[in-house]
């Protein structure tokens, strides 16, 4: 009888096992298989070592398909119904976001959980760091060095096309707010001057995804030295071995667009599978492998940081949450291959009541213009590389007419030369000068019809002499389409008439400031930002 | 009769088996029985202390909830572990409160927003359509304002903020603050930065404007209360709040240039807490108990405080009151549970919780002898005493959508 207790026995123990098994399973079997669609950024190519390991400790296979992310984000912005990816994984929703809300999207948005972070940030070889370093302020560089150093054609740097990509596109709106310089997110108002146009002298590689910008400049890196770009990125790019001289990283004094990486779902049916990637990815060693892997920033507090990723990463820019902010920006700046040539006439007052101290604040004001102002602002806004300025100078009628295009400190010489003539006259002929300015617009030949040209008159005086104000504005209504499309902006200084030339720049699409109370330097600066 | 022995007779191959079944000794039987029994036994003695004995005879139930930062309470382990004692598992959807109370709930078993506002907001809609809505309210944790040394050292030269009396062996690196709402508030409204407060006296440049980051207030209870705040402080007048649509919309319009952040981030607590916290999240909108289950698990894991991380209590101060409203009966005893379970009390507590007694008044010292147990100082709760006016809360809808230029929620005019 022994055996058969025996057997009792062992199948009571066998019960108990069994109990036990379901006792203390969490999951029963392994993990189900599952495939998840995923509408990815292209920057995210460089996860695909870690999905082997996703689908060996998950039973998850993730079907990557790459976009860059603006694109990703306008597709499933615009998209309706029935999702065509389970999960959107993209380097920001921002742009995501903004554009559901300007569609007027009231609806639950999709569960989102960022995965890890890195910022955009500016890379440039050594020399230009230490000669950045010397030109900013307490030694610590800004986006408005790096504008400065654009415009006079020292740095010279790739970034990405901000109408496909989110580091081009966090690149941009960092930039432009920290031009706009007011500490907090841009407004639709503070897009409405441009001020970029020297940084973005300084842009001569672009790319549509951001890895394809880290291998173009690896192919020019002779002729560029700096690259905007994910912080991840340029760690990458130092230690691939293709750079002869590694980029230095460099955090913006005025802060920088962060990116985290968020995992959207969009398949609410999806969920479960959903929160098995969430928590992989978020644990501890994974987050460690991605940090290793990618040098990106682990998002788990928790994960000690490698050596490279304990630099502070600078102050977050607030990022605009109005849709019109960023296609404003993306209308003016967006397009790489748009025809960066620009002429500014300045028809500039030399009637004798400009001697003295009057004539010196213009001269100052051209030094400023010219790369002398160490302002933030007047580092964004001053002359650039490739531009071509006209000097006007008139009395009675005009004195003298320079065209410099300013290719080097020679040309910005050649500028100050001219303002620093001494020959004024007794007259002033305010109308008759303007008119003159728009009649060597229509006289020269239009070869570049994309070519932006503005006008800046200064006066100090009233108009005495030559056509009044009526004939100009009745002539300038009767100049062919193409001249009167360029605007003026009137200075008004000392006892000129505020009434007539707000008239006269408001007839041609432009406005008047005034410089009485205030540095004639700011009331350049003013619509220098807003000369289109 | 043994089967063996008849299996001998009928079929040779079997004296293989007998041969074999002779070396089925006794002590072989105790081999391979011994090691088996003793894995039972160890098993069964760990799900009696895990307190799982009879699970496998009974069922889980996992629960299904929606709630914003009080899914800190049951994504803790320990949480987890008791409520599983009770045959209780729970899945969390994160979202913010009031983006909680403003979508579909059907499919729930419970929701737990973070405050009364928003909690009243389901209430309300639950009952317009007859469904079953039942409220617990467990505990309680201030609004606070979460900040880094450097910006609560700056504020207080400011003259905006004052270091909180008697915390004791830290009087040098004091962990709480007050801070004087309307002289903060004063100084975001004149578009002033950090620089030009006197940062870089601590080591920080910061030309950003002073602010307060909150998640969305579209959709985030503490935004929203916080904006209740500013909305009281701003407006200045005693205990004043708006009665009146009109009133509720010029409140809004007054005070909305001083919530400006730019798109909302969500999560602010946890970008808080991360190395990069300093730089991307130096002052935050959080809830008292997520600091307090920070600056104790800090404290736990590295046997000292972040002397780093400080926090704020605003003049005039918002107790905000979790609401856990179950959806339907199985999420009905899971609030019963979390509201009476002695051990579920007491674990909300070690997680910075002001637990509350079941008269609804504040369970007084617990939380602070607690704290002075594990090292954390207690914030003083004597503070400024002023008490800050709630909006009713169709008001502070309105407010919010000025505000945060959101979707209108659903709030019947007849309603409080």
């Amino acid at each position: 009888m022994r055996p058969r207790r025996r057997a009792i026995s062992l199948i009571a123990l066998c019960m108990a096992g069994l109990w036990l098994a379901a006792a203390t399973a969490c999951t029963p079997g392994g993990p189900e298989p599952v495939t998840l669609r995923v509408l990815a950024s292209s920057e995210l190519a460089d996860m695909a070592p870690l999905l082997d390991d996703l689908r060996r400790d998950t039973g998850i296979t993730l079907e990557m398909e790459h976009r860059g992310t603006v694109d990703a984000s306008n597709e499933l912005a615009a998209h309706e119904g029935r999702p065509r990816h389970d999960v959107a994984w993209l380097s920001s929703d921002r742009y995501y976001l903004l554009k559901v809300k300007a569609n007027g999207g009231h609806g639950e948005k999709p569960l989102a959980t960022n995965i890890m972070r890195s910022p955009v940030v500016l890379g440039v070889k050594r020399a230009t760091a230490d000669r950045l370093r010397q030109a900013a302020a307490g030694g610590r560089i800004s986006w408005a060095d790096a504008a400065d150093a654009a415009a006079d054609g020292s740095l010279r740097f790739g970034m990405a096309d901000p109408r496909h990509t989110n580091s081009g596109l966090a690149a941009l709106v960092g930039v432009a707010t920290a031009a706009a310089g007011t500490g907090t997110a841009l407004r639709p108002q503070d897009v409405s001057c441009e001020r970029l146009h020297g940084f973005f002298a300084g842009h001569l590689l672009t790319g549509d995804a951001s890895g394809k910008l880290a291998d173009g400049y690896a192919a020019r890196q002779d002729e560029l030295n700096g690259l905007i770009t994910y912080e991840s990125e340029l760690l990458a790019l130092n230690s691939s071995g293709k750079l002869r001289e590694p980029l230095e990283i460099v955090y913006p004094r005025d802060g920088m667009v962060l990116s985290d990486y968020p995992l959207l779902l969009l398949d609410p049916s999806k969920r479960a599978a959903y929160d098995r990637l969430v928590d992989w990815l978020r644990s501890g060693p994974v987050q460690k492998k991605i940090m290793e892997r990618t040098l990106r920033r682990p998002i788990d507090p928790g994960v000690s940081r490698i050596d490279r990723l304990r630099e502070p990463v600078g102050n977050a820019l607030y990022f605009p949450d109005d849709q019109k902010v960023v296609d404003r920006l993306l209308a003016d700046y967006g397009d790489p291959e748009r025809d960066r040539a620009a002429q500014v006439i300045f028809v500039l007052d030399f009637s004798s009541s400009m001697r003295g101290e009057r004539i010196a604040a213009l001269r100052e004001t051209i030094d400023g213009l010219a790369g002398g102002d160490d302002s933030p602002s007047g580092k964004f806004v001053r002359f650039y590389r490739g531009e071509t300025l006209t000097v006007m100078r008139f009395g009675g009628r005009v004195l003298e007419e320079r065209n410099i295009t300013y290719e080097g400190q020679r040309d910005l010489d050649r500028l100050r030369e001219v303002v620093a003539s001494d020959d004024f006259a007794g007259s002033t002929a305010i109308w008759s000068s303007l008119d003159h300015a728009y009649r060597s617009v229509a006289r020269d030949p239009r070869d570049r019809p994309e070519r932006r040209i503005s006008i800046v008159l200064m006066t100090d005086g009233e108009n005495n002499a030559g056509m009044d104000v009526d004939a100009f504005v009745r002539g300038h209504a009767r100049l062919p389409e193409e001249a009167r499309r360029v605007r003026t902006y009137t200075i008004r200084y000392g006892e000129a008439d505020t009434g007539e030339l707000d008239r006269g720049a408001r007839a041609t699409g432009g406005r008047m400031v005034d410089a009485a109370d205030r540095s004639l330097l700011s009331a350049f600066k003013e619509i220098r930002g807003c000369v289109h | 009769m043994a089967v063996g022995e008849r299996r001998v007779a009928a079929e040779p191959r079997l004296g293989i088996r007998r041969e074999s079944r002779s070396s089925w000794s006794r002590r072989g039987f105790l081999l391979v029985v011994l090691p088996l029994l003793a894995a039972v036994l160890t098993g069964v003695a760990v799900l009696a202390v895990s307190g799982n004995v009879l699970l496998p005879f009974q069922t889980v139930v996992t629960l299904e909830g929606k709630m914003a930062s009080k899914r800190d309470f049951f994504e803790d382990e320990e949480v987890q572990r008791i409520l599983m004692r009770h045959h209780i598992r729970v899945h969390i959807t994160a979202s913010g409160s009031r983006e909680v109370a403003i979508r579909d709930i059907s499919s729930y078993d419970f929701v737990f927003p973070s405050g009364q506002p928003a909690g009243d907001l389901i209430t309300a809609e639950r009952a317009k359509s007859n469904q079953y809505a039942k409220v617990h309210r467990p505990f309680v944790s201030p609004i606070v304002l979460a900040t880094y040394r450097e910006y609560a050292r700056t504020l207080e030269d400011a003259g905006v903020a004052k270091a909180h009396r008697g915390t004791g062996p830290v009087a040098d690196q004091p962990p709480y603050y007050v801070l004087d709402m309307a002289g903060f508030l004063r100084h975001i409204h004149d578009k002033r930065r950090w620089d030009d407060i006197g940062i870089e006296r601590h080591g920080i440049a910061n030309a950003n404007r002073i602010v307060a980051q909150t998640p969305d207030v579209c959709g985030s209870n503490s935004a929203g209360t916080y904006l209740a705040l500013v909305a009281f402080t701003w407006h200045g007048d005693g205990d004043e709040v708006p009665d009146t649509d009109q009133e509720a919309d010029a409140r809004g319009r007054e005070i909305k240039h001083l919530l400006e952040q730019g798109l909302p981030a969500a999560d602010v607590f946890r970008t808080y807490v991360s190395p990069e916290g300093k730089n991307i999240a130096p002052v935050v909108v959080a809830y008292e108990h997520q600091y307090l289950a920070y600056q104790l698990n800090y404290k736990a894991r590295s046997k000292k405080l972040d002397e780093q991380r400080v926090l704020l209590y605003p003049s005039g101060q918002f107790v905000t009151q979790p609401q856990f409203i179950a959806l339907n009966k199985d999420g009905d005893r899971l609030g019963e549970l979390i509201t009476h379970d002695p051990e579920l009390r007491k674990r909300a507590m070690e997680l910075g919780f002001r637990i509350l007694d079941p008269t609804g008044q504040v369970a007084g010292d617990q939380l602070t002898r607690f704290l002075e147990e594990r090292g954390v100082p207690a914030p003083a709760t004597e503070g400024d005493d002023t008490r800050t006016a709630m909006p009713r809360l169709r008001y502070l809808e309105r407010m919010i959508s000025v505000v945060g230029d959101c979707p209108p929620a659903d709030v019947l005019p007849g309603r409080p």
